[in-house]
């Protein structure tokens, strides 16, 4: 009896070898790729919002992971930083819009230090599908009209949909996600404009 | 016929599905011209395109189910689905938009589930709810009372918007809700939702002009002229009052609960209670008498879920109103509520009483 | 001698994971809102199905039967968590699409389902047929679905393969019509439940309709349908 059961679990105990064996193997075979990709994924995002050829592995090193959350809506925003020739040009930065019609939307701003915004794209959102959702790149180009947009000051009325005044179209049939959005973009602008000391500190980001 | 009876002793009632049917179908005419009057007559073309869609379908998975067409039209019901529908949704919806919607209520939500009698869901109501998940543009479209335009309506404008999308002068749907002062303007409910959000209160919200002193320019006399269609029905014995007593029960209560917790965020129950499409829901699709619960204390149940859910997803929700959801969701509780809501049997001891 | 069309037969056809057994609905009707999710999808599980039958046929023999079911459990998540990483490392984006449903392989009841009820018990050859036919019958009510629900909600063919096959798989895309409104229903969840109430209606008309014509000529007036495809058994 004894020896049965133990012949079992030795059975069982071959077997999660293997296995083991197994999964090992393939992730060592996999890991470098599996960052690679990782990383290309990262770049191709960050390249979404910068002019061509901005993104690089340099830019992936100049991290910062930034704790507002008044601003941006969110704890360990991180935000690369672009230089060209040791000159800041960008920050491409991580937040949230908190006032969404189903909850928060983030977003991924690249925004110049004089408050130029260069590119805006959504991580991700619950907005309802058909109507909110021309946040996505893939529904409408809407994201795309923020391109070049510069906020002047803290009371810039043109920063706003033009329902509000401003100069952000609508969509058709909601007007809580452009303006959430509009206004989370319009918020890390100004933070980023006002906290000129952001350029110089030292890269914080854990890298994977 | 499908007419389901409670349980015995059975009276026989005088009243045939048909009768029955063809009551609620005249009660709605209240409400209907009030909508004609304050929005336009879209409506009446809305009515016109879904009651032809819904016989058309009717009679053609009937015939392919080898059943008689005719008696089955006579009966009503398809045409009460298709008034249901056509006045729940935008007046200058596209004609497409009704008529796919009507047919989905006849031949899937209807038929396919057995007829009438065997459909579990409202078929009104589940192709509201199939039409607003997806084409919400185009469900949402709600035009500003006839009053507040700033392009008046001109006589051929509802024909042209419902067939081209534009009106005869060839102003795009957008444009046409516009007001004078170059808005846009949503329904009560959405313009109450949209500017919560954006941190207004009420009060500010209520100054705008798609409201008057009580609810919403338009839905108010609406929803009032369906009520007085509701209690005709009642008056008629047509409907019993559990349900919509339930329904507007409970959603007076909710609100009024969160009217007392803060009323700069929080509604009026008044406000709630006349807007959307309340009444409608409490008299003439919660009442159905197919897809609602059969027993008498399980009436009063199903009415006040409705009403809670109406309130809920109102506040909570993704879409500005809530009553098809509701009535979907409280619909698919019905066998639950029935079976724990069993009236004694004749001559049988009650519960736990052995 | 093992009938292989049978095997084939049952797979594809009468024993269809999507269409009769009605096991991994939840991956089936989650994933198959395009083509390329679905192809995707299919081909995952036909390979872990594949692999799965392969590896629990070959140590059948060896495998007491008191602890046959903790052995299988691991060699599945074994060979799904490795079909997963090798995903992850070759086809990301597809990976980033189909996010959980590629783990969620473990616990769809067709893979410890062929492995219990066929591949415990017949030879190496007939396990990896019947794997593989059962993978392919998954994959193609997936593809279907993928295809009809793609059509009706974006009015596209192959929409964003280049995430499966790589970049040259852009020219696959057909668009066969434009519309302003996209049909979102089809592509959100309710829309998968319903056509794939029609697509299993569909097949039974088809079984029903084979029935009766078999039954004809043999001058029977009354054709009783015995075996209309049903299930009880329901997915996780």
């Amino acid at each position: 009896m004894l020896k049965y059961i133990s012949k079992n679990a030795l059975l069982l105990a071959t077997a999660a070898a293997a296995c083991v064996l197994l999964v090992a193997s393939v992730n060592q075979l996999t890991a470098p790729k599996i960052a690679e990709q990782i990383e290309l994924e990262k770049l191709k995002l960050l390249q979404e919002v910068l002019p061509a050829g901005a993104a690089s592995a340099e830019l992936l090193q100049d991290c910062l992971v930034l704790q507002q959350p008044t601003v941006l809506f969110q704890n360990d925003a991180k935000t690369y930083r672009w230089r060209q020739n040791g000159e800041l040009r960008a920050y491409v930065i991580e937040t949230t819009a908190p006032d969404g019609y189903s909850g928060n939307i983030q977003l991924l701003a690249a925004i110049t230090p004089d408050g130029t915004v260069l590119g805006v794209r959504t991580l991700s959102h619950k907005e309802t599908p058909g109507l909110g959702d021309k946040i996505e790149m893939r529904k409408s180009s809407w994201m795309d009209s923020f391109r070049q947009k510069k906020l002047q000051s803290a009371d810039d009325r043109r920063f706003a949909v033009k329902k509000d005044g401003g100069q952000f179209d609508q969509f058709t049939g909601a007007t809580i996600t452009p303006r959430a959005v509009v206004a989370a973009v319009k918020r890390t602008a100004l933070y980023l404009k006002q906290h000129p000391e952001l350029a110089d500190l030292p890269a914080n980001c854990q890298l994977q | 016929m499908s007419f389901r009876i409670a349980s015995s002793p059975h009276h026989h009632s005088q009243q045939h599905t048909s009768v029955l049917m063809r009551s609620v179908v005249l009660a709605c005419l209240p409400g209907i011209a009030c909508q004609v009057y304050f929005f336009g007559y879209g409506v009446l073309i809305q009515l016109l395109l879904a009651i032809v869609t819904a016989w058309a379908s009717e009679a053609f998975i009937l015939r392919l189910r080898e059943k008689p067409v005719l008696p089955r039209l006579k009966d009503h019901s398809a045409m009460l689905t298709a008034v249901l529908l056509a006045v729940s949704i935008p007046a200058f919806a596209p004609w497409w938009l009704i008529v796919f919607g009507t047919a989905f209520a006849i031949i899937i939500v209807k038929q396919l589930y057995g007829g009438l009698g065997h459909n579990l869901f409202n078929p009104a109501m589940a192709a509201y709810v199939f039409l607003l998940v997806s084409f919400p543009q185009q469900m949402t479209s709600w035009l500003p009372p006839l009053s507040l335009q700033a392009q008046p309506q001109q006589w051929l404008d509802p024909v042209c918007a419902v067939f081209t999308d534009f009106s005869c002068a060839g102003y795009s749907l957008t444009q046409l809700k516009t007001d004078i002062d170059g808005m846009t303007m949503a329904t009560p409910l959405d313009t109450v939702k949209t500017d919560l959000a954006g941190g207004k209160t009420l009060t500010e919200s209520m100054q705008q002009q798609v409201f008057e002193q009580f609810g919403g320019v338009g839905w108010n006399y609406v929803n009032l002229a369906f009520l007085l269609g509701g209690l005709w029905l009642l008056q008629q014995k047509v409907i019993q009052w559990r349900i919509p007593f339930a329904v507007l029960g409970s959603l007076a209560l909710c609100s009024f609960i969160g009217y007392l917790i803060d009323p700069d965020l929080h509604a009026s129950p008044v406000f709630h209670l006349l807007s959307g499409g309340t009444m409608l829901a409490a008299f003439f699709i919660a009442t159905d008498p197919v897809s609602a619960s059969t027993t008498l204390r399980g009436r009063l149940y199903y009415g006040a879920l409705i009403g809670l859910l109406i309130y809920l997803i109102r506040s909570f929700g993704g879409f500005p109103d809530a009553v098809a959801f509701a009535v979907m969701l409280a619909n698919l509780t019905v066998p639950l509520i029935d079976y724990y809501t069993r009236p004694r049997t004749y001559g049988h001891k009650p519960k736990g009483s052995y | 001698m093992t009938d292989y069309r049978d095997i084939i037969r049952q797979g594809l056809w009468q024993n269809n994971p999507g269409l009769v057994q009605l096991l991994g609905l939840c991956p089936l009707l989650a994933t198959s809102s395009t083509m390329t999710n679905a192809l995707g999808l299919g081909f995952a599980t036909m390979l872990v199905l594949l692999s799965t039958n392969l590896v629990v046929s070959l140590i059948r023999s060896q495998v007491p039967n008191e602890i046959r079911i903790p052995i299988f459990v691991m060699v599945i998540a074994a060979v799904v968590t490795a079909i997963e990483q090798l995903m992850q490392a070759y086809t990301y984006q597809l990976y980033q699409s189909l996010g959980i449903f590629i783990p969620l392989i473990v616990t769809n009841c067709i893979v410890i389902g062929r492995a219990e009820a066929f591949a415990s018990k017949n030879p190496l050859l007939p396990s990896a047929v019947d794997g593989l036919m059962m993978g392919l019958g998954f994959t193609a009510v997936l593809l279907l679905l993928g295809t009809c629900r793609e059509i009706l909600g974006q009015g596209t063919l192959f929409d964003g393969a280049e995430a499966l096959f790589g970049p040259w798989a852009t020219v696959l895309r057909v668009e066969l019509f434009k519309t302003d409104s996209h049909f979102l229903l089809a592509i959100l969840p309710p829309g998968a439940f319903m056509v794939l109430g029609f697509l299993i209606a569909a097949k039974n008309a088809i079984d029903l309709r084979q029935k009766n014509r078999q039954v004809q000529p043999a001058t029977i007036t009354r054709a009783r349908v015995t075996h209309v495809a049903t299930s009880e058994t329901s997915s996780q």
